[in-house]
């Protein structure tokens, strides 16, 4: 209850340059005058120090995974590594141009060969590419070599339905629809998916089958053999949304499992940093049967040698400027290389064990909807708060001011008033105690305190309707409203907000 | 060395996990279990895996020696006086740049989908938002994409939602990488990107070809690059919104190029995508990178990605949040604008932050300084025999295409190379099964060379042209 954040009353940084004379922007040689910039960019001239000072005040009131607990249920959000961060800007990781000559870049294309063969046994799959910059690009580069497969097969015109279960991520039924595929969703029971209502909506226009496992709901998929053997029965392929492969790390995997195609989440399961909403980085992995189908450059051995491959006559093609996002490639490396075999099952082993501790703890105060074995995250339902006048959303602000970052709320659609919950393998249990704790106390917090949460943050609740109405999306925006939008400062501010 | 004898802890392996005085016994006891085998009692024997073969843990000093035995098999740019460029560059971004994108405030927080909680990122964002609208000359951008070409593909999708028609258009020029990835963005819809042929002397669109090709009535968008894939500087952009009419028109631009060249907007752009590595962001061997859009405030509803807004919070005082949520893949499912959900948040921060160390006067300079120092270079490799530079007779900024009469363009950089000089980079399709085109490089000075790196580039070139180099 000790929190606060920090609360600069900080200008824009537009703001913070006095109005200068506006310079023409100056000619050069050769350049016609029509393509001269008449108005040049406003934008400030401003000093380091002023720069630094202004968006160091911007990042203090900004909650990090070193700032407290993060159990965002499905986004994996475990500790960084510091190594990971040095070793991303030595000059022979950061200071290389993807197009030098191959001869030159050995070290960037044996690490990134390495990689890959490090996630195909992880994954079970002989080929893997790391082009793909997040894991929706990865579903989506999957399902043009989807398209692909079944376009060499003949079956393309036929196969145009993609299957998926209604816990899927957004992403997925998104990733379908861009592919140009038609999306169904199969009903879940009991958190898991119906084999017989995935029986019957099988057909030979099936496509493909998406699926999570452990789910989002954070229960294992028990019957996903049987789930393999009827997509496989129908002539259709199984894809894996890898964004919860922590919990099975090394316990099993989508090779192990019967998938065709799966994608993994650098940024979640191998600890690159999220940074605000990205980078990630999309690894993709793919049976034999498919692997010809992977965008090219591949990344090939020959002798001592590594080189790119773009010999791959049914290769897609490209999904990205260059190869992958090699920054993110890196720090996976270093973080797998770190754990080794029995670092990677620890890592499921204890990011269970987390989850089942909690979800034992708090479904005593909380509705849980499924069964209570869990693996890396599981579901609470806020609906009992209703009956106070207050929901999940207040309770996900209330934990705002404990120092602690929200669940994943009113997800999976399937459970009402949802809050998702992953605690990983870096949260102590003290963190876990102090989770519950908080989550506790919120519980038992007054109707009034939880709608007026946060109190302890940089701003209170944000009027979201208001942004969605009127959007003010940038600086041009703002001008243009002026007037509109009260100034920030004493006169607009109606009081101190209660404290914390 | 320390660390280096494999120690075996007795709990955990790596220190990173949580386990200090072996709490996961306490955990389990909890729990009533006896052992963490019982927490997988639902993954079924069969699909159970013995190992996994992926060797056995290390200290964290084994893992820096083993990734720098790696590195130490590259050869930074920094070794080579580089003319390496197209949609990467290699620049220098202030220390400054670093250090903010370095506070874990920021690189360990996730979406800010807690907004009150995350207000840093949010306003650094609507920041980078308002920075590319003022760069573009259009009104509204998104908080990012992967990457230029991605950006592309977003943007034909994109005008295919405002829209009718089967094809898009795109400069045969276009870099071979930004084809594929379109051709790939398209083929979901079963749409068709289409290639506008140029004038084999100046690099520019044949502007008749748009206009029977937009008189068909079959053409949903057009996308045209300042500068583009050839570096030059095509007039012809002025143009084309008027040739397009209702049309959408998409300019793929540079955004180094724009502080000293005209908004696209100002000309008609309906979308303005980029790629932003420039600012900033090291070339890492190709990633991350940073992917820029923006489109007209009548178009917003279609847009694809996060877009930061600025809104009041309880007490009446500035607040931001991500809005327009409906258009996302997490609450529209299917029917979202786009998948993206992961972006490249903290490459737009170091974006913004570059462009506001450096300013808009010193960005300015540093395009007029490329751009010399391209001409100069240009114009030493004019007279040579065997090779044209630039190859097309159009005016061009910081980068233009050298072409080798010859042929053997890996002849001509491995030459260069023996000399510390990276000459460029071809721009044929590599895929085997690719059309042949010309032996074309795209030749972009980095800011590190001078006289005396042009100087030698133009020597050795010398050299191979004396030797009857590529015959």
């Amino acid at each position: 209850m000790s929190y606060r954040q920090a609360r600069w009353e900080e200008p824009a940084i537009w703001e913070l340059a006095p109005p200068r004379p506006v310079e023409a922007v100056p000619a050069i040689p050769g350049v016609p005058e029509r393509f001269r910039r008449r108005e040049p960019v406003r934008w400030p001239e401003l000093s380091e120090p002023t720069v630094v000072r202004h968006y160091t005040r911007l990042s203090q009131m900004n909650f990090g995974i070193d700032t407290g607990t993060y159990p965002l249920g499905s986004c994996t959000m475990k500790y960084n590594p510091k190594v990971s961060e040095v070793l991303a800007r030595r000059a022979g990781a950061a200071q290389i141009h993807p197009y030098q000559p191959e001869s030159t870049v050995q070290g960037s294309l044996e690490l990134t060969w390495r990689l890959e063969r490090l996630l195909g046994k992880i994954t079970g799959f002989p080929e893997v590419s790391l082009q793909p910059a997040a894991g929706a690009h990865g579903e989506y580069t999957s399902l043009l070599m989807v398209k692909a497969h079944f376009r060499d097969r003949g079956e393309a015109e036929r196969r145009t339905e993609v299957l998926l279960p209604d816990t899927a991520h957004g992403t997925n039924p998104a990733s379908a629809s861009m592919a140009g595929f038609v999306t169904r969703e199969i009903p879940s029971k009991d958190g898991c998916v119906d084999l017989a209502a995935l029986r019957a909506a099988l057909s030979d226009r099936t496509a493909c089958f998406m699926l999570t496992n452990p789910n989002t709901a954070g229960l294992f998929e028990s019957e996903i053999l049987e789930i393999a053997e009827a997509v496989h029965a129908a002539g259709a392929l199984l894809y894996y949304d890898g964004a919860n492969l922590n919990a099975i790390l090394g316990v099993t995997h989508p090779g192990r499992m019967g998938f065709d195609l799966a994608h993994l989440n650098l940024h979640k399961t191998f600890a690159t940093p999220h940074g605000g909403g990205g980078p990630g980085a999309g690894v993709l992995g793919a049976t034999e049967a498919l692997a010809p189908y992977l965008p090219v450059p591949r990344v090939v051995k020959q002798g001592r040698r590594f080189r790119l491959d773009y010999d791959r006559p049914k290769s897609i093609g490209k999904v990205k400027t260059a190869y992958g996002n090699f920054g993110l490639d890196l720090r996976a490396y270093a973080f797998i290389v770190a754990h080794g075999e029995e670092g990677l099952r620890h890592i499921a082993r204890r990011s269970v064990l987390n989850a089942n501790y909690v979800a034992a703890r708090l479904g005593r105060r909380l509705p849980r909807p499924f069964r209570p074995l869990v693996k890396h995250e599981f579901v609470l339902s806020g609906v009992p708060l209703k009956e106070r006048g207050v929901r999940t959303l207040d309770l996900a602000k209330r934990l705002l001011d404990e120092g602690i970052h929200a669940p994943t709320i009113y997800f999976p659609m399937l459970v009402e008033e949802a809050l998702m919950i992953e605690l990983p393998e870096t949260e102590s249990p003290r963190a876990l105690d102090e989770f519950a704790a908080a989550v506790e106390r919120a519980l038992d917090d007054t109707p009034e305190h939880l709608r007026a949460a946060p109190t302890a943050c940089a701003v209170g609740r944000i009027d979201e309707v208001r942004a969605a109405r009127e959007p003010i999306l940038s600086w041009k925006d703002q001008r243009a409203a002026a007037g509109a939008v009260p100034p920030p400062g004493p006169e607009a501010d109606p009081g101190t907000p209660p404290a914390a | 060395m320390p660390g280096s004898g494999r120690r075996v802890r007795a709990t955990a392996l790596v220190r990173w996990i949580s386990d200090e005085a072996g709490e996961e016994a306490g955990l389990l006891r909890a729990l009533g279990l006896t052992s963490a085998d019982e927490l997988f009692r639902d993954v079924p024997k069969k699909a159970r895996l013995g190992r996994l073969g992926v060797g056995a843990s290390r200290e964290e000093p084994e893992v820096v020696a083993e990734v720098d035995r790696l590195l130490d098999r590259n050869r930074p740019l920094g070794r080579f006086a580089s003319f390496l460029g197209g949609r990467i560059s290699a620049r220098y971004a202030p220390a400054a740049v670093d250090a903010i994108v370095s506070r874990s405030e920021f690189y360990t927080s996730y979406t800010p989908y807690q907004a009150e909680a995350s207000q840093g990122m949010l306003r650094a964002l609507f920041e980078f938002q308002s920075l590319w609208v003022e760069l573009s000359g259009v009104d509204v951008a998104n908080a990012s994409l992967y990457d230029g070409a991605t950006a592309a593909g977003e943007a034909l999708l994109f005008c295919r939602r405002l829209h009718e028609g089967r094809r898009f258009l795109v400069p045969a020029s276009l870099p071979w990488e930004e084809k594929s990835v379109l051709a790939n963005y398209a083929s979901g819809p079963g749409l068709v990107v289409e290639e506008i042929p140029y004038d084999a002397r100046t690099g520019r669109l044949d502007l008749e070809f748009v206009r029977a090709a937009v008189a068909a009535k079959d053409v949903f968008g057009l996308l045209a690059d300042v500068p583009n894939g050839f570096g030059v500087l095509d007039e012809g952009i002025f143009e084309l919104k008027g040739i397009l009419g209702e049309v959408p028109f998409v300019v793929a631009a540079d955004p180094l190029a724009l502080t000293v060249l005209e908004p696209p907007g100002s000309y008609g752009a309906d979308v303005v995508v980029g790629e932003g590595q420039g600012f900033g962001i090291a070339p890492s061997f190709g990633g991350p990178l940073l992917g820029l859009f923006a489109c007209r405030k009548e178009h917003v509803r279609q847009a694809p990605g996060r877009i930061v807004g600025a809104s009041v919070d309880a007490y009446g005082r500035p607040a931001f949040t991500l809005t327009l949520q409906t258009r996302e893949q997490h609450i529209r499912r299917s029917r979202a604008t786009s998948n993206i959900c992961t972006n490249e948040s903290l490459m737009a921060l170091a974006f913004v932050v570059y462009a506001s160390v450096v300013g808009p006067r010193g960005l300015a300079r540093l395009q007029t300084s490329l751009a010399e120092k391209a001409r100069t270079l240009a114009t030493a490799l004019g007279p040579l025999g065997g090779l044209q530079a630039p190859r097309f007779e159009s005016p061009y900024l910081g980068e233009f295409t050298l072409e080798l009469a010859r042929g053997d363009c890996a002849g001509f950089l491995e030459r260069l190379r023996r000399r510390r000089v990276l000459g460029g980079h071809p721009l044929a399709d590599p895929r085997p099964g690719a059309a042949r085109s010309p032996e074309r490089l795209l030749v972009a000075p980095s800011p590190w060379v001078g006289e005396k790196e042009i100087a030698r580039y133009a020597a050795a070139a010398k050299a191979w042209s004396a030797t009857g180099g590529g015959a």
